[in-house]
């Protein structure tokens, strides 16, 4: 945290009327920027549910993305390994840039770029074998065989992810037979055992129980400096303890996008502060 | 519930209503709101539906366990003086004819007449068919003078003209005549274990051994032969090659010469042994004692002689081959058969179908054309069975196997190896007729497996196909077994395109052998459901084969059952490797 500056763009006052221009006062990582998302469109059919998004997520920072339940916070992160193209009739404009590539180019591999970003799920959804395969599956997906890497790669893995203490003597047994919160810990090692650039998480928690969230959270804050999180979340406070930038998304657009204390005390336009005092949503 | 309603009095509760001037809106209430009026025809449905089937398997239970239970022989005399012996097998009541009715007595017509012109017969199975021309014999009851059951009846079952109903007389051994009377002395049975022994060494001997070197010149023949289709009559490869064949053919007719004068010999011997037996009517018959399969005294066994009769017929009729027009011995060919068969349509079905549901689900365009091909493939389910066997007939056996034999079996022709009906094309034929019920099913269980697991492998980098080989095939597995054993089930259970397509009455050989290439797909089969219908309905005498018929769809159903039941074990393991508790 303590290599953070701040950057405010020209603060636009806030308009009340329909949508203005997005507000942006984000903080700046020191390793410059991991997502560049920009003027993206998205529509499900005819219906569009993403107008002209501009956005960039910062290298090692924690982005969360808040909004009312149907804004298109889901539909944003899975824009960005692309898990939309399995939807019949989606067509977007616009880009989101990787490493000056263009994700949607089509000469982009979309297999390769999903390997450098892992995904959480909303549900935990854990394959139908051990915890063992379970964990190395992005592994046995590459062919990997090396029988004592693998056992590595699952130990740090499940340590990454606070799981190790609890599962280490059942490695074998079916990934089923876990508590939900232990199955979404496993899902998100599953998420880094390829050591992914960036980590995707869609509601994580919100099938958890409060111990089970601390325990995520507690993983996201260890895990912010390593990677570059976007985290979509329905809970302020979450929100508020673990992301250093938090973007407001409202109707499909982005709203307000800026430094996670700012927005959460003193955000620059009045819809940004109803949504996140709750005086709507 | 009576004494409730009478505490209140509806005429009360009115009254208090327009008293306080509420105005209820009168409660219709419709006699089908209320319980539920149609359960009892559902359920009355489905009782008659497990009634039907219940009574439909104690029916085959009962027949097919009691058919090899040695049973008691009776020796009737009638009336006018005739005996007649043998097994009572049924009873049942009938309407004597106007002719019969003239024949009796006043006395015994008013007897009918009470019973409203009924009386009752019994079928006695009397064997002895090359005495009588016939098996067995309904015999009236008002014709009966008495029924004894002597100690001294005895029955012989044979390889020849069936049972034989009597009594011992004699046994021959080296041609001293030893009069015996009771079947299961030590030395009579011995004497029959060596005769029934020396039977086996024959058979041995002409099938295994003779019919090795009849294989073996038939290949020398049929390389003969290539070199000639090759070559050409004239060439200087089939000189050389009609020499060497005279020369092997000559010392494999040599090794034939010298086996076939063993089992001569041995046949010789058989001959000599005899066994004396005299029907009821006095008449004496001496056979070979290596014609008799078994022999008791029906009248005089205990508990353990009739077990151990009844365990001997059960191991003849599975592991032996049939004979006597397949009314007698066993259905070891045909069980394996319809095993065979049903393994390897399951073999062909199973790849087959599940790529064609993997493809139409998970790559084809939805849409118009898929939805049409899907509407087709669940019709074909509705096509009769007959029409596949035509189609396998025509398709399978005429053109393909036709093209097979041209191209690879030129030698053999105008026989036809695959050119005709066979194991292979039954299968193919009815791996056809069920692949709709697979498709479906795996369609089915692939739709089934839940978005999720398939985003979550996509995620992690896998590709389509890895995500189906790796997490929706092993999901969707206890499914597509769902769909495997329907199709199993239709199959093993289906005789009409079978009779078309390889099914035979009596299959000499069975598909799998110690010649090369020791499976033998292209051979015609027998099946028990063939079989069922063979000995039940197209014997000489059907009343021999009845029993029998129970027997063997009582043996299909076994079959049926046991193969399904271990298909079912394997999916409820892989149902429980994928199901667990999801929080
Ligand atoms: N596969 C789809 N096909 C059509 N419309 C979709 C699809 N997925 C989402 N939408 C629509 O797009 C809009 C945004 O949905 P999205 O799932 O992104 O919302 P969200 O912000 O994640 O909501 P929540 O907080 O409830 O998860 C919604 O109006 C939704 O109905
Ligand atoms: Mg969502």
């Amino acid at each position: 945290m303590s290599a953070v500056s701040v950057m405010e763009k020209p603060a636009t006052p806030a308009q009340e009327q329909p949508f203005g221009e997005t507000v942006y006062h984000l903080q700046k990582g020191d390793q410059g920027i991991a997502l560049d998302i920009k003027d993206f469109n998205l529509w499900y059919g005819d219906r569009q549910a993403l107008h002209g998004v501009n956005l960039t997520v910062e290298r090692g920072l924690v982005t969360a993305l808040i909004g009312p339940s149907g804004c298109g916070k889901s539909t944003l992160l899975r824009s960005l390994n692309r898990m939309n193209d399995l939807v019949d009739g989606l067509s977007i404009t616009g880009k989101v840039v990787l490493d000056q590539v263009d994700i949607y180019d089509p000469r982009t591999d979309v297999i390769a770029l999903r390997k450098r970003m892992g995904m959480v799920f909303q549900k935990p959804n854990p394959f139908p074998m051990s915890i063992y395969e379970n964990v190395i599956y992005p592994l046995r997906v590459d062919g990997v065989r090396d029988k004592r890497l693998l056992d590595e790669t699952v130990e740090r893995a499940l340590k990454g992810s606070a799981l190790w203490d609890e599962v280490k003597d059942r490695l074998d047994q079916s990934a089923l037979g876990m508590s939900g919160g232990q199955q979404q810990r496993l899902c998100i090692a599953r998420a880094i055992v390829g050591d992914p650039e960036v980590l995707l998480m869609d509601e994580p928690c919100s099938a958890l129980d409060p111990i089970a969230t601390a325990k995520v959270e507690e993983l996201i804050d260890e895990l912010g400096g390593h990677y570059t999180i976007v985290i979509v979340t329905h809970n302020m406070q979450q929100a508020a303890r673990v992301s250093h930038n938090t973007a407001f998304m409202y109707l499909g657009r982005l709203i307000e996008y800026g430094k996670t204390e700012t927005m959460f005390t003193t955000p620059k336009l009045g819809r940004t502060l109803d949504y996140v005092t709750g005086r709507f949503g | 519930m009576s004494s409730l309603q009478d505490t209140v009095n509806p005429q009360d509760a009115s009254s208090y209503d327009s008293a306080a001037g509420v105005h209820r809106r009168e409660a219709v209430v419709y006699p089908a709101a209320r319980g539920e009026p149609k359960l009892w025809s559902l359920g009355g449905t489905l009782a008659f539906g497990v009634l039907m089937i219940t009574g439909f398997l104690i029916l085959v239970l009962w027949n097919g366990i009691a058919t090899f239970w040695p049973k008691p022989i009776a020796v009737v005399t009638l009336a006018d003086g005739k005996i007649v012996a043998g097994e009572q097998t049924r009873e049942e009541l009938f309407k004597p004819t106007a002719d019969q009715l003239a024949k009796l007595t006043p006395q015994l017509r008013a007897v009918i007449a009470k019973d409203d012109g009924y009386a009752t017969r019994r079928l006695y199975r009397t064997g002895n068919f090359d005495f009588y021309g016939d098996d067995s014999k309904w015999v009236a009851d008002y014709d009966v003078a008495k029924v004894d059951y002597p100690r001294d009846m005895v029955l012989a079952e044979r390889r020849e003209w069936g049972p034989f109903v009597g009594r011992l007389k004699a046994v021959v051994l080296d041609g001293v005549e030893r009069p015996v009377t009771d079947p299961s002395e030590g030395w009579v049975r011995d004497a029959l274990g060596q005769a029934q022994a020396r039977l086996a060494q024959i058979r041995k001997l002409e099938r295994d051994e003779i019919g090795g070197i009849n294989h073996k010149l038939e290949q020398e023949r049929l390389a003969l032969r290539r070199v000639l289709l090759k070559s050409g009559a004239d060439s200087a490869a089939y000189g050389e090659a009609q020499a060497k064949f005279a020369a092997r053919e000559a010392e494999l007719k040599k090794q034939y010469e010298a086996l076939s004068a063993e089992a001569q010999a041995l046949k010789g011997r058989n001959e000599r042994d005899r066994i004396i037996l005299t029907e009821v009517g006095g008449a004496e018959k001496s056979l070979p004692l290596s014609v008799i399969v078994r022999a008791y005294d029906a009248n005089d066994i205990g508990l353990g002689a009739k077990l151990a009769v009844y365990g001997s017929r059960w191991a003849e009729f599975l592991t032996d081959e049939p004979r006597e027009a397949n009314t007698e011995g066993g259905v070891m060919p045909a069980i394996f058969g319809t095993f065979a068969m049903t393994v390897l349509l399951s073999l062909i079905v199973a790849p087959f179908g599940v790529l064609t549901a993997l493809y139409l689900r998970e790559y084809a365009k939805q849409g118009r054309i898929v939805a049409f091909v899907r509407i087709s493939v669940n019709n074909l389910a509705g096509v009769p069975s007959i029409v596949y066997g035509v189609f396998g007939l025509g398709f399978f056996a005429y053109i393909l196997g036709g093209s097979i034999d041209r191209l690879f079996f030129p030698e053999y022709l105008p026989n036809p190896t695959f050119g005709t009906g066979g194991l292979l094309w039954a299968a193919l034929t009815l791996a056809i007729m069920t692949v709709p019920v697979v498709i479906v099913a795996t369609e089915e269980a692939l739709a089934a497996v839940p978005r999720s697991m398939r985003e979550g492998s996509l995620a992690c980098g896998a590709s389509k196909w890895q995500t189906i080989r790796m997490i929706v095939l092993p999901r969707a597995m206890p499914g597509i077994m769902t769909g495997l054993i329907l199709a199993m089930a239709r199959g093993a259970g289906e005789v009409a395109p079978l009779m078309l397509v390889g099914v035979v009455k009596l299959a000499p050989e069975l598909p799998i052998d110690g010649y090369f290439p020791f499976v033998h797909l292209e051979r015609s089969f027998m099946h028990l459901g063939f079989h069922i219908f063979d000995v039940g309905f197209q014997s000489r005498n059907s009343e021999a084969g009845k029993p029998m018929v129970f027997v063997t769809t009582l043996l299909l159903i076994a079959l049926i059952a046991i193969m399904n039941a271990t298909a079912i074990t394997i999916r409820n393991r892989l149902k429980k490797k994928f199901a667990g508790s999801q929080f």
